[in-house]
């Protein structure tokens, strides 16, 4: 664990100690080194599910996917933001990276925590970065409004989770979860049992987001710069369903009631973001909705609390991490073409930017789970679950895939086919580091066909 | 100031407290409160401004009436039961009007108008002393006598917590928001005393240091309203860095040391059964939170190359000590990790 760890960490002295002109490729290979390394983490070994085990930090196969993600994604970002970065003075240039790592420390942090108090004290640090990302090195005015948006929503679900956590703690005598998964089930009957129910999942429904709590993201998502998008969308969501997940074993027996109307809320949220998609005009924001979808998704599959919901919601959460920070970057390469995010301001583009062209047709067909690839088998999994428990939820999950197909054919036609506009006279050609940047989200997202048992978590 | 004159007020000023401190009898308590209020009173009204002088007229007459409540108490007490020791007050007339008056002293709601006000009119340096210094004798006497009389000290600790939040919000001038967040956070102090006079004294530090790393932050950058704080990325851009995590450490935003006091509060508050109380007071600090964070984005999150929010002043290098800065940032920001050993110091 350490041997991570300690590399990021020391990553943050390396950003200020190197000369000018390295700055970038050093950050880029040392990352890139730290998550071949975090690869290892991937081959789990231990009997009772916790691997590399110390006191305050394991892993185990829910938690070893989200955090080879999260390795594998703090490259992409420092490759990502090169760019965009370049005209800002040099210090500001580094104190952009030191924020990406930070944030990095934090998350490697929360996903390998034993003590729930310690994966809720990261899960919060993890905001200030994220705040200070969105805020400072967005774009437009509005990015205030999105950070404010985003901190407050975050904050006014996990402060009720930090009081439910110490009412457990109380109750349990600890919060490891090495042990809590074998505490007795509590006796939870009263309505205040109930609403600590609540409070120790709204925190996480939130930050999902939950169908009815997810204004924050399309303003966080379209306000942020590349880096912090692809952060906020690839892991970031993930920490919810994460915190979801390991909760969820304590919540027994209130779940099979309470659950109801969050298991509705989260798949009428699949459609009604699912149907926002396809009016949308700005390129960014409709990714943004496609990930309210897709995790609402994840949302239901993890409420549902069967091992094929389980499967499928880590499944998709990797998944959708990959894919959705992969739209991100060609929606940037788009924006720094032409500073605008409105989609038919760029159309067309398969006529001048054709090898582009390829990987916005490989990340529109991951995105509307084309078999074969892992997206179809998480959401394949999710619906299967739900079905199972009720057949009604068919209509719902069947409907929200079609109209995922929908949207996503609609961002690839809107943006690559038809017509070129004619005010598109002078675009920069495709940067080899934007065709690196793709291929290594695409890649990992293509080998997973082969070996998804690494992303099946418990039930592997 | 003469500095013949200005040693003699800060000698009186450490003296109050220090007396405070040591007494074990109600009058030599209300002796060193009431030589603090002395000391303090030219210090306050040195720049012989209006506005100052208004503020130290007020200063006078609510301390004076919160020391005259207490010497009224400490009589009736010594009436009662025959004696004047301070910690064998027990009997509950005379332990609530103490608590009142203190919490007029210090600046609790719903005893909280006189603070914004006070501390518009006073400049940086003396307002600092104000919110940091001339807490620390009340306190004393507050951890000392426990209260016990557990309706009255929620009802002031969530009133401060939230008056605290909402009276900050239509704020712009620094002192006033500062004063706001000095009730909010004595608020938090009070709701644990009850239960845990220790927590309350690592609240108090943790406030002391915090508030000092902002004072000292806005006096570096000679900053009393809102919009001088835009320009201090050409004073000291370091610092410009800085300061939103020390405005957010102030919230209480983990895994800063702001929210030490507030997890150990709220920790004890649902250990005894109290946990709708800690789930309000929580929700409370967001609204704190949220002038911390206007702060934090007219100061850092939208300097260059947006376009400036306030006029630019003369730069002039600042002259200030920046050695008290530097240590009191350093213990804002990393403290959080060294919970264990803090919390093993200062609680039995």
């Amino acid at each position: 664990m350490l041997k991570i760890l300690l590399p990021t960490i020391m990553l943050v002295p390396t950003i200020w100690a190197v000369p000018a002109k390295y700055l970038w490729s050093t950050t880029l290979s040392y990352s890139l080194i730290i998550s071949l390394i975090s690869l290892t983490w991937l081959k789990s070994s231990a009997e009772s599910g916790w691997s590399f085990l110390s006191p305050y930090m394991a892993t185990d196969p829910l938690s070893t996917p989200l955090l080879a993600l999260t390795c594998w994604l703090l490259p992409l970002m420092i490759l990502a933001s090169q760019n965009h970065t370049a005209p800002e003075p040099i210090s500001r240039q580094r104190t952009y990276i030191t924020l990406l790592t930070s944030l990095q420390i934090f998350l490697i942090m929360a996903f390998s925590a034993t003590e729930v108090i310690m994966f809720y004290i990261m899960f919060e640090a993890t905001l200030i970065p994220t705040l200070v990302i969105i805020t400072r090195w967005g774009n437009q005015t509005e990015r205030l409004n999105a950070g404010t948006y985003f901190l407050f929503y975050t904050l006014a679900g996990s402060l009720p989770l930090l009081v439910a956590l110490l009412l457990l703690q109380n109750n349990t005598g600890t919060l490891s979860l090495l042990t809590l998964q074998y505490t007795p089930s509590m006796q939870l009957s009263s309505f205040a049992d109930k609403l600590w129910w609540a409070g120790c999942l709204l925190a996480f429904l939130v930050k999902m987001p939950l169908y009815g709590a997810h204004l924050w993201l399309p303003k966080a998502h379209v306000e942020a710069p590349i880096a912090g998008s692809m952060v906020l969308a690839a892991v970031l969501l993930k920490l919810g369903g994460y915190g979801m997940m390991r909760m969820m074993i304590m919540l027994e027996p209130l779940t099979k009631e309470l659950s109801y109307p969050f298991i509705i809320f989260a798949l009428w949220g699949v459609i009604m973001t699912g149907s926002i998609c396809l009016r949308q005009t700005d390129l960014k924001s409709l990714i943004a909705y496609s990930s309210v979808s897709h995790m609402g998704l994840v949302a239901a599959g993890i409420l549902i609390q069967t091992s094929w919901g389980f499967t499928g919601a880590l499944i998709l959460m990797i998944a959708h991490g990959l894919t959705s920070s992969a739209l991100f970057c060609l929606a940037n390469t788009n924006y720094e073409r032409t500073h605008s995010r409105t989609m038919i301001l760029a159309r067309g583009l398969q006529m001048v930017l054709p090898l582009m062209t390829a990987w916005w047709f490989i990340a529109s067909l991951a995105n509307l789970a084309l078999p074969p690839l892992p997206n179809l088998m998480g959401e394949l999994m999710i619906i299967t679950s739900l079905f199972h428990w009720s057949w009604w939820t068919i209509a719902l999950t069947g409907g929200g895939t079609l109209i995922t197909a929908g949207y996503s054919l609609y961002m690839f036609l809107m943006t690559q086919r038809g017509p070129l506009p004619a005010h598109i006279i002078s675009l920069d050609p495709t940067h080899s580091r934007e065709h690196l940047l793709m291929a290594l989200h695409l890649l990992p997202l293509i080998l997973l066909i082969s070996k998804p048992e690494l992303i099946w978590g418990w039930t592997a | 100031m003469n500095p013949y004159i200005l040693a003699i007020l800060l000698f009186g000023l450490g003296l109050g407290t220090t007396i405070t401190f040591a007494s074990s009898h109600w009058l030599l308590a209300w002796m060193g409160l009431e030589m603090n209020t002395l000391a303090i009173i030219p210090l306050m009204a040195q720049h012989h401004h209006p506005r100052a002088v208004e503020a130290t007229t007020k200063y006078f007459l609510t301390q004076a009436a919160a020391a005259a409540t207490l010497l009224f108490a400490s009589i009736t007490n010594a009436w009662l039961t025959g004696q004047w020791e301070i910690q064998q007050i027990t009997h509950p007339l005379p332990t609530t009007m103490i608590t009142l008056a203190l919490a007029l002293k210090i600046g609790l709601a719903p005893l909280h108008a006189w603070l914004p006000e006070v501390l518009q009119g006073l400049d940086l340096t003396t307002g600092l002393i104000l919110s940091t210094w001339q807490k620390l004798a009340p306190f004393a006497l507050i951890l000392q006598i426990q209260p016990s009389n557990s309706t009255t000290l929620i009802i002031l600790g969530l009133a401060s917590t939230l008056i605290g939040g909402w009276g900050g919000l239509n704020q712009t001038q620094l002192r006033k928001i500062l004063a706001y967040s000095s009730i909010a956070h004595l608020g938090w102090m009070i709701l644990i005393l009850q239960f845990s006079p220790s927590i309350t004294l690592l609240t108090l530090l943790t406030y002391l240091i915090m508030t000092s790393s902002t004072f000292l932050v806005f006096k570096l950058n000679k900053a009393t309203i809102i919009n001088t704080l835009a320009t201090s990325w050409a004073k000291a851009p370091a610092l410009t860095a800085l300061t939103p995590l020390i405005l957010l450490s102030l919230g209480g935003l983990p895994p800063l040391t702001g929210f030490m006091p507030k997890w150990l509060i709220l920790q004890e508050l649902t250990k005894q059964g109290l946990a709708p109380t800690a789930t309000l007071a929580a929700l409370s600090a967001l609204l704190s939170l949220y002038f911390y964070l206007r702060l934090s984005y007219t100061m850092t999150l939208t300097i260059s190359p947006n376009s400036l929010l306030g006029t630019t002043p003369w730069r002039l290098p600042s002259t200030q000590l920046t050695y008290p800065l530097a240590i009191s940032t350093a213990m804002t920001l990393c403290l959080l990790p060294l919970t264990p050993a803090i919390s093993a110091l200062l609680i039995p």
